[in-house]
């Protein structure tokens, strides 16, 4: 069984692409429409890895990332941010937060999978 | 779109001409104060109309290009798993199923094979063991007759032992009853050997027969077995090609599939620019809204005049991405920035 992979978006089709990407490679997805969305999907799962938007309707990715980090289980769970946002101030909010990477849309999925690859092993 | 940039360039002359017109007055007549305000809050009012229909029609057009967008890259997503599916049980069909039954197929006829080649050998055998037989039957032969010959021999020495002793006389009566015996011993020993000679030539007769059967019965399994060995030969030589032709046809099918999923997967990928557009539409949208509170804020009798540098600073902070900083400030077509990662 694979290690399974959260995915964070509003964009039902960038999901899509993100999931079809790491499924290839072997992983398994969960999606989550938005941070609070997202915060039920964690509940009673094992996670291995959140990959999330930052600007998203209802709670944005940071908050969901502070959030999530508050859970004891998510505690030390690797997160990557996958944004169109270029402001640095949120950069480093998201790394304040607890995210591991920074990745920018549009994305090729060899990086994606790359980054994922670095911080958990498939 | 041009009918919006069209629109906001006439409401901006618009808005100029009514400022320059109230600052251009060195003292306010009150008829040409009056066709300020009527002209000024005219233009607020179709503003404010305006931008609900501006926004709604954003909206539609972001609305409808996520949902299309969505439901291309589900129906992609529908075809990269059918593609993976049916790349594995065409895998799996080759190395469990034909593959698999092809190989367990030679090893059973292998073993057939073998069986009838050890029955073969077996029956090799069993001629070569009636030919010994039959040679030993044609010694036997050569015995009996040896044992008559000799026999014949003892009994001619015998009747001239008996002739013998006839002429010596009386004297040579008891030596001629022992003539008399070894002649009946040699008699019967002749008729003895001469059964069995009788007897040796009937065993190889049969011996013969049986030699002979066994021989033809032999050749003619011996062809049998060759032949189904060419059979069976020719049977897995087919499967082979048949394995061999289902392989190259899958190698084929996978190669296909795998350039298919390929250029899915960079087809998905280029679709990304959906989720950028609906974020530059939605911040034009909340643009838009953002204008035509400020020239109803500006169509206030007591409002300060409207500062361009400062309307346009706060639409410039909503946006997220680079190409909408540098298409705002260059006045032209931003190019999309490829992607970065950063590792904290």
């Amino acid at each position: 069984m694979g290690k399974t992979i959260l995915v964070v978006d509003d964009s039902a089709s960038v999901r899509q692409v993100v999931s079809i990407a790491l499924k290839g490679a072997g992983y398994d997805v969960i999606q989550g429409s938005d941070g609070k969305d997202a915060l039920k999907q964690l509940d009673g799962r094992r996670i291995h890895l959140i990959i999330s938007d930052v600007n998203m309707p209802n709670m944005d990715g940071i908050t969901f990332v502070t959030e999530a980090k508050k859970l004891p289980a998510y505690k030390f769970t690797p997160v990557i941010m996958l944004t169109t946002e270029s402001q640095e101030e949120k950069k480093r909010q998201a790394q304040a937060a607890g995210a591991k990477a920074w990745v920018t849309k549009p994305f090729q999925p060899d990086q994606m999978l790359a980054a994922v690859s670095k911080l958990i092993a498939p | 779109m041009a009918e919006l940039l069209w629109a906001l360039g006439a409401l901006a002359v618009g808005l100029g001409a009514g400022f320059a017109a109230g600052r251009r007055r060195p003292a306010p007549a009150q008829s040409q104060a009056r066709t300020t305000d009527t002209h000024l809050t005219g233009i607020a009012r179709l503003t404010g109309s305006l931008a609900p229909v501006w926004s709604a029609q954003i909206d539609t057009s972001r609305t409808q290009m996520e949902t299309a967008v969505s439901q291309l890259t589900e129906q992609f997503a529908g075809i990269v798993e059918n593609l993976d599916s049916v790349l594995a049980s065409s895998a799996g069909a080759l190395d469990d199923g034909h593959g698999g039954t092809f190989d367990r197929s030679r090893s059973r006829l292998g073993d057939v094979v073998g069986t009838l080649d050890e029955a073969l050998a077996t029956k090799r055998q069993t001629v070569a063991e009636l030919r010994n037989l039959q040679t030993l039957n044609t010694e036997l032969r050569q015995m009996s007759a040896e044992v008559s010959a000799i026999a014949a021999q003892t009994n001619l020495l015998a009747l001239n032992a008996s002739i013998e002793a006839a002429r010596i006389g009386e004297a040579g009566a008891a030596f001629g009853v022992v003539a008399d015996e070894v002649r009946q011993l040699a008699e019967h020993s002749l008729g003895t050997s001469e059964r069995m000679a009788e007897k040796v030539g009937r065993a190889g007769t049969t011996i013969g027969g049986i030699l002979g059967h066994a021989e033809e019965t032999a050749e003619r399994e011996d062809r049998a077995v060759n032949g189904a060995n060419a059979e069976v030969q020719a049977v897995l030589d087919d499967l082979q090609a048949l394995v061999t032709g289902a392989r190259d046809s899958s190698s084929d099918l996978e190669r296909a599939a795998v350039g298919i999923r390929s250029d899915v997967s960079q087809s998905l990928t280029n679709l990304q620019f959906q989720d950028r557009i609906c974020q530059v539409l939605e911040h034009l949208r909340d643009s838009v809204t953002r204008f035509a509170e400020t020239v109803a804020d500006a169509a206030r009798a007591d409002a300060p005049p409207i500062d361009p540098d400062e309307a346009l600073e706060a639409i410039s902070a909503s946006y997220t991405m680079d190409e909408e900083r540098q298409a705002h400030a260059s006045g032209r077509a931003a190019d999309v920035r490829d992607s970065e990662i950063t590792f904290f």
